[in-house]
């Protein structure tokens, strides 16, 4: 049966995370250049700028040993998946990779990459700073991104103009808003797309062509206004954590033995690679660009305020729940990252004291289904328990 | 014969002082953070400013209580922390949590002494979260972090060393606010020159292991330079170090060494595991095979020429030049700071595999070394670990090497049958090698 309306739009995003090469070679088929890239720091803006298509490198949760002999086997699954894809040649189409001082894991994955899977000449890292909030990071940033400019333009063989950053924003902050726009339906019961529908369409558009993404979710958009909810309402559950683009975890969490609705999810994969805007119209665009960046919702690795200590990223936290009115809380990051599990501990009193059950799953490259599915239903017993 | 270092008992007597000064301060100030920060700066707010050290301090405490390490990183994990968390971090978490201090005298302090501020780095992972969370179970401690893109040179990039640089004057307005102290540039200065001066000294005392026998073995190495880490910024820890190198150049000028049966010479990347265990190091010492360099004992608090148009080098740095370094103003103290610890070893492979492979290759050559012997540990987030799988694939065919894990601190991590095979593995393999005659 041919599907209608909404649902043949989000099949067609989920068909993009299932065949990301497939979809990117088909960019390059059209003539564009494309750049690899490993972490949301990486100003996607300026490759754009430049005509070049910047596509996130995913992990394929395949097991695999390869990669304990390149990088230490305490370093997250995400990032030895990340690496295995380049020790494969999976992305060996790209013209370009592209990294940002990151989380010590992903810059080793990064590094494999340049090192092992003959992208040594056509690599750049960009210096990023590891403190986000520090007075100065702005301008290390500012100084970097025209570094990185100058690289680009050299590869590119033509001058980057303002005007080309500027429209670049604009397409950017537009997938931006977008993006948001469908989260919004998430915070309302009977919302007519699902919070793993609404994962895979942000996971694809972390690999799309901006254009052809906005048109794609301007016409979904479109769509969902006139359809009614497809959801009965269950139990709220929020995701808090690390890289996850596993796409069956969210699954999942829709798909337990009680109704639940996934709201919310913050990670790098999902909400924090697009909850912020670029200022527009500004006189220095670089200034502009490292102002939306530094506004994120912060990585747990870079979360650190000078003077205070505060992690900025709780505030978002404290916002989204009472913006999405979690009934649980699902802590989910990847193995071995440090940062998640130091924030998750001063994390854990905040939620308790708001009174909202939490579960914590620690991702591996393959999702224990049943053993997940069980502290997931826990969980929702705990909630059924304790709600009113 | 064995030489028996005259200088020893005073670096173990200033390493105590200064953690009793900090356990035990009825006034003044108490200043806790990742010693692997610049320092200095925190002098310029009197002589009465006692440091704790994270790193220094949770490595003494596990060699001094192994015991209490063990309980320490239990009350971390059970109050939450993650169980792949550096164990430096969790057992210093974890004397926070049961209210105790231990000192290297082997004394143990109750009640935790709250520090007045935490001054800190941030360079791994983990690093300045560290005391993010010692701040939270202390009720909110002021904590300010320096954000140190070291690696790859970092320190000969202008726009870095300005960001450190700037990121430092904008802590010292701080540290006046959260103190109401004033900063007396004089003492600043005077401590940053010691500071330099202490990190060359060290530099040029483990360059001398370039000669053979090397004068310091790894054991030696270890205990000589915590008080580096601990507090580098006074005249007493200029005047040991230099104590020190005037003992050990005559060591080699007269040929002798701590250990003077050397038939192989090892090039060590880890983090002291044949210090945490000795049963490994008995192996080594059993073959006449001693660890003469390390990136961890060199590089964590001594400088080097470093990269010199585009080659490293474990060459010393002329402790003269810091006499002579234009300290004028803080803007150039600062300056000199920057650069300085930018420099560290043991941040230059941090992000950059090609600068860890340089320091490898560098000190395989300078030190004469027929083995690399490549100890990743398991819960170092950052810099003991990073890397150095990869660092095999290059180097087996070269040298002989082998690679496995360790864990100095936290032992139930660390695979001891295992360790102890491979350490006998790569006896044989430098045994075999010579005996092809190289």
């Amino acid at each position: 049966m041919t599907k209608k309306g909404s649902d043949a739009i989000i099949e067609r995003f989920r068909s993009i995370t299932e065949n990301t090469h497939e979809y990117a070679k088909s960019l390059q088929g059209k003539g564009r250049l494309l750049a690899g890239y490993m972490c949301t720091h990486v100003p996607e803006e300026i490759l754009y700028a430049a005509g070049i298509t910047p596509v996130r490198i995913l992990s394929a949760h395949e097991s695999q040993a390869m990669t304990r002999s390149y990088i230490h086997e305490t370093y997250c699954s995400f990032s030895h998946d990340c690496a295995y894809q380049g020790l494969q040649k999976n992305y060996d189409y790209l013209d370009l990779i592209v990294h940002s001082s990151s989380c010590i894991h992903m810059a080793e994955a990064f590094n494999v990459w340049v090192r092992f899977a003959g992208f040594q000449h056509k690599s750049f890292l960009i210096t990023y700073p590891h403190i986000i909030h520090t007075k100065h990071a702005s301008g290390i940033m500012v100084e970097s991104y025209g570094e990185f400019k100058r690289f680009i333009e050299e590869f590119v063989k033509k001058p980057i103009t303002d005007e080309d950053i500027e429209r670049a924003i604009k397409v950017y902050n537009h997938t931006r808003r977008l993006l948001k726009r469908l989260w919004e339906y998430l915070r309302h019961d009977h919302s007519p797309i699902t919070g793993s529908e609404v994962a895979a369409v942000t996971l694809a558009a972390q690999v799309m062509e901006k254009q052809e993404c906005n048109q794609l979710l301007e016409l979904l958009i479109e769509r969902l206004e006139a359809e009614p909810g497809k959801e009965p309402s269950g139990v709220r559950l929020m995701v808090t954590g690390g890289a996850c683009d596993d796409l069956r975890i969210f699954d999942l969490i829709e798909n337990l033995n009680y109704n639940t609705n996934l709201i919310f999810m913050d990670s790098c994969t999902a909400a924090r690679y697009f909850w912020f805007e670029v200022p527009e119209d500004r006189p220095d665009k670089f200034e502009a660009i490292a102002e939306g960046y530094i506004s994120r919702i912060p990585c747990p690795a870079k979360d650190n305020v000078p003077g205070t200590g505060e992690k900025k990223r709780f505030r978002f936290i404290r916002q989204f729940i009472e913006d999405y009115k979690p009934d649980g809380v699902v802590f989910l990051y990847q193995r071995f990252c440090s940062p998640q599990s130091m924030d998750i501990v001063a994390l854990k009193p905040i939620i308790d004291m708001l009174g909202i059950p939490w579960t914590e799953l620690e991702l591996d490259t393959t999702v224990p289904i049943t053993q997940f599915g069980t502290q997931l239903e826990a969980l929702v017993e705990i909630i059924k328990r304790v709600a009113p | 014969m064995s030489y028996t270092l005259k200088a020893w008992k005073d670096f173990k007597n200033y390493q105590t002082t200064r953690y009793r000064n900090y356990a035990y301060a009825s006034e003044g100030l108490r200043c806790m953070g990742s010693t692997w920060s610049v320092l200095a700066p925190l002098k310029g707010l009197g002589d009465d400013v006692y440091i704790l050290g994270g790193e220094p301090h949770a490595a003494s405490t596990a060699g001094t209580f192994p015991e209490e390490a063990r309980e320490d990183i239990s009350a971390a994990e059970i109050a939450g922390l993650g169980f792949h968390s550096c164990s430096y971090l969790k057992l210093f978490v974890g004397e926070v949590i049961r209210d105790k201090m231990g000192i290297t005298d082997g004394t143990i302090k109750e009640g935790y002494p709250r520090p007045d501020l935490i001054w800190t780095t941030h360079l791994c992972n983990l690093h300045s979260k560290w005391y993010q969370e010692v701040s939270r179970r202390l009720g909110g401690v002021p904590l300010y972090p320096i954000d140190m893109i070291g690696g790859g040179d970092a320190e000969k990039d202008p726009k870095i060393v300005k960001y450190v640089c700037d990121q430092m004057e904008e802590g010292i307005d701080w540290l006046q606010r959260v103190t109401g102290r004033e900063f007396s540039d004089e003492s600043f200065i005077k401590a940053a020159r010691n500071e330099i001066k202490v990190l060359v000294l060290w530099g040029n005392i483990c360059a001398l292991n370039m000669r053979a026998p090397a004068p310091l073995d790894e054991r030696r190495l270890i205990a000589l330079f915590p008080p580096a880490m601990v507090d580098r910024t006074t005249d007493e820890a200029v005047r040991l170090y230099e104590a020190l190198f005037d003992e050990v150049k005559n060591m080699v000028a007269t040929g002798q060494s701590v250990v003077p049966y050397q038939r192989f010479r090892i090039v060590y990347f880890g983090l002291a595991h044949t210090y945490g265990h000795p049963e490994i190091a008995r192996i080594l010492r059993d073959a006449g095979a001693e660890i003469v360099a390390s990136v961890y004992t060199f590089g964590t608090a001594g400088n080097f020429r470093g990269f010199v148009n585009g080659k490293w080098s474990w060459e010393p740095i002329d402790p003269a030049w810091v006499d002579e370094l234009d300290l004028s103003s803080r803007r150039e103290a600062l300056s000199a700071l920057a650069k300085i610890v930018l420099g560290w070893p043991t941040w230059q492979g941090v992000r950059s595999y090609w600068a860890l492979e340089q320091m490898a290759r560098a000190m395989v050559a300078e030190f004469n070394a027929d083995g690399l012997l490549l100890a990743p540990t398991r819960t170092c987030e950052t810099d003991f670990r990073n890397g150095y799988i990869a660092m095999q694939r290059i180097f087996k065919n070269e040298i002989p090497t082998v690679e496995y894990d360790t864990e100095t601190v936290d032992v139930r991590k660390m695979d001891i049958p295992g360790s102890k095979r491979k350490t006998e593995l790569f006896v044989h393999l430098m045994e075999a090698h010579k005996k092809r005659g190289r």
